[in-house]
């Protein structure tokens, strides 16, 4: 009877390709405004990407990693006597403007990480040398940066090149790879006694000390082992995440938006396809009834139901989730807007589409249960 | 030699509540035999359909014995009934109700695939039984492809397809000119009408009187008597 189920339901090609699209709509939907709202906020947390770092120790008014509230110095020194700690350097961020040869303006976000020890270094350097940011008034700048500082189109930064970083001079002496930051801001990596000079003078300049766990040493362990010996915050890289996705995620409007617009996929996925279906029941009632009195079973009817739904579902989920992809692959590829699908995104979504099938097929299935066979003999 | 194939004995069906009930079969004794077409008669609103149904089992009653080929439908389960009807009755109905997204081939071989017979099997008996009812050559054609004739033979072979004991017919010509009402009456005379089978018609078309064996008489919710064109016979209840 499977198939016969099947042919009932794509021989009714309108119906068919209302609940297929129904249901693609909804899965686009979801899964693409989820994919956003997971690319907003990986971009929040970009600088724990692009500076790498296994522990980071910052005043405990932080509340997440956009944030600076300057240590002490003598910090630094605290922070390297606590047991299990390898390694801990100093590290700058900022928010500073520059100024180009012909004088416009533009902000960046400059991090300033130790010189000695290059801890917090840009991981892809595309172009350059990252041993001559030991040289004096030196910058390595990302690729967007390169882009977006250059008055040219045609002509992006190139090493060698320089601009004004507060009226001093910064040399490009290589070009990275990095995530792009939530502000939009390019990042500029300088090393950290540079920054100072770059940066509008303050007593405190340290925002934050990035801390290397010693060999054999849990890093949860050793940052709650900071914490408790300096009485400063330390997180892991992804506790650091987490906060502040979470920071995020409490203090914006960005996940009412997007909740709102999944909420939307899915309800109007919900509506068109339980109503397209139970019309389309509806529409077949007498031939149903006349299947009953031809011996169906109610079980039988109700597992062809379930599988024209299920057939439909998931259709249009892969149609919907292969469109989002889609979209992903495009936008990564400009770079906006941020995009990221992680591999429960998907999951979601099919959860999603076979709530919505479920729902159908049960109103459907109630119909039919209800459906006295003798129906059949009323003209 | 004839062996009774469905009685019921004082069955009474009612619909409706309180104030708006009405009783529509009041305490019906009806009988069919194996081998015999009967037909059933009667004003519009006596009730045919309505023991039609119960016959059929796909209606419940509320008092008194419904027996098919010795089985008790009173007394069955809900499961029990529908398994009974898909193994001994072929329906027959005035809409023909085909279903208009399968193909004739499709629409014959339901029944057997009820019974879960594969798809092969059932249509190799579904193309004989189309072939018998003349319409060997529109096997793939769908139900609104054809003419209404032509469409309720389609539905003859359905109810045939399965070689059921019973076959329940409300209406078959009510829908049909007179020409094509006498073709599905040969068809039904000469294909469904067997010694081991019972056929039963509900009908207001007097065109089709003279292919009954018997024609059983129902007047508000009785049955009235049963008559023999051939030989004239009456039997009054
Ligand atoms: N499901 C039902 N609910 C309420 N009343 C019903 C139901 N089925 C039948 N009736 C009533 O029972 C009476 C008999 O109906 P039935 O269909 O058996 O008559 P019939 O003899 O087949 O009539 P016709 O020749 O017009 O088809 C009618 O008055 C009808 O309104
Ligand atoms: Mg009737």
């Amino acid at each position: 009877m499977n198939d016969l189920a099947l042919k009932m339901l794509l021989g009714d090609r309108a119906k068919y390709i209302m609940l297929v699209s129904g249901l693609t709509f909804a899965s686009l939907l979801m899964t693409e405004q989820a994919a956003i709202f997971c690319g907003i906020m990986q971009w929040s947390g970009s600088t724990l990407d692009n500076v790498g770092a296994p522990i980071w120790v910052v005043d405990p008014m932080v509340e997440q990693v956009n944030d600076t509230e300057a240590l002490r110095d003598t910090d630094l020194h605290r922070v390297r006597s606590v047991e299990g700690v390898a390694w801990a350097a100093p590290f700058y961020q900022g928010v500073l403007r520059t100024r180009m040869r012909d004088g416009s303006f533009k902000f960046v976000q400059l991090v300033g990480i130790d010189a000695a020890t290059f801890a917090g270094a840009p991981a892809e350097v595309v172009e350059g040398d990252l041993n001559q940011l030991r040289l004096p008034n030196t910058v390595i700048l990302d690729e967007y940066g390169a882009q977006k500082l250059s008055r040219d189109p045609a002509r992006p930064i190139a090493v060698g090149d320089s601009f004004e970083i507060n009226d001093h001079e910064a040399r490009v002496v290589g070009i990275c790879r990095t995530r792009m930051s939530f502000s939009g801001n390019p990042y500029v990596f300088t090393t950290y006694d540079q920054a100072l000079q770059y940066a509008p003078g303050t007593r405190k300049m340290l925002s934050c000390v990035l801390v290397g766990a010693a060999e054999g040493k849990e890093p949860a362990a050793v940052a709650r082992r900071i914490g408790q010996a300096t009485g400063l915050k330390a997180y892991t890289r992804d506790e650091f995440f987490w906060l502040t996705v979470w920071w995020f995620i409490e203090n914006t409007g960005i996940p009412v938006a997007f909740g709102a617009t999944v909420l939307l996929g899915f309800v109007v996925g919900l509506a068109i396809s339980s109503q397209t279906f139970y019309s389309f029941v509806l529409e077949n009632l007498r031939n149903l009834g006349a299947l009953k009195a031809m011996g169906a079973s109610d079980r039988v009817l109700a597992r062809m139901v379930m599988l024209q739904t299920l057939t439909v579902g998931l259709i249009g989920y892969g149609c919907g989730v292969g469109l989002a992809s889609l979209f992903g692959m495009v936008v990564l590829r400009k770079g906006m807007p941020p995009f990221f699908l992680p591999w429960q995104l998907p999951l979601l979504t099919l959860g999603a589409v076979l709530f919505i099938c479920w729902m159908a097929a049960s109103l459907g299935i109630r119909k039919i249960r209800q459906l006295e066979p003798a129906v059949v003999f009323r003209g | 030699m004839n062996r009774i194939a469905v009685r019921t004995s004082c069955v009474c069906k009612g619909f409706g509540e309180g104030e708006s009930r009405t009783e529509v079969l009041k305490e019906v004794n009806f009988e069919a035999q194996m081998g015999e077409l009967l037909m059933l008669v009667g004003p519009s609103g006596c009730g045919k359909t309505t023991l039609l149904s119960v016959i059929a089992g796909t209606l419940g009653v509320d008092r008194g014995e419904v027996e098919v080929f010795d089985s008790p439908l009173h007394r069955l389960q809900t499961k029990e009934v529908t398994q009974f009807r898909a193994s001994n009755i072929g329906f027959i109905f005035q809409q023909y109700n085909l279903i208009p997204t399968l193909n004739c081939i499709e629409n014959v071989s339901v029944p057997l695939r009820i019974q879960g017979a594969t798809a092969a099997d059932a249509e190799d008996k579904a193309a004989a039984m189309l072939e018998t009812v003349g319409l060997g050559k529109r096997i793939r054609h769908r139900p609104n492809m054809l003419s209404g004739g032509q469409q309720q033979r389609v539905a003859i072979a359905r109810a045939l397809v399965h070689d059921p004991k019973l076959i329940i017919c409300d209406e078959p010509t009510a829908a049909l000119d007179s020409e094509n009402g006498a073709r599905v009456m040969e068809i039904l005379r000469g294909v469904a009408a067997r010694p081991d089978r019972c056929v039963i018609i509900v009908t207001h078309d007097n065109r089709i009187f003279r292919y009954a064996d018997r024609m059983t008489h129902m007047e508000d919710g009785r049955i009235h008597h049963t008559d023999n064109p051939e030989t004239g016979a009456m039997e009054r209840q």
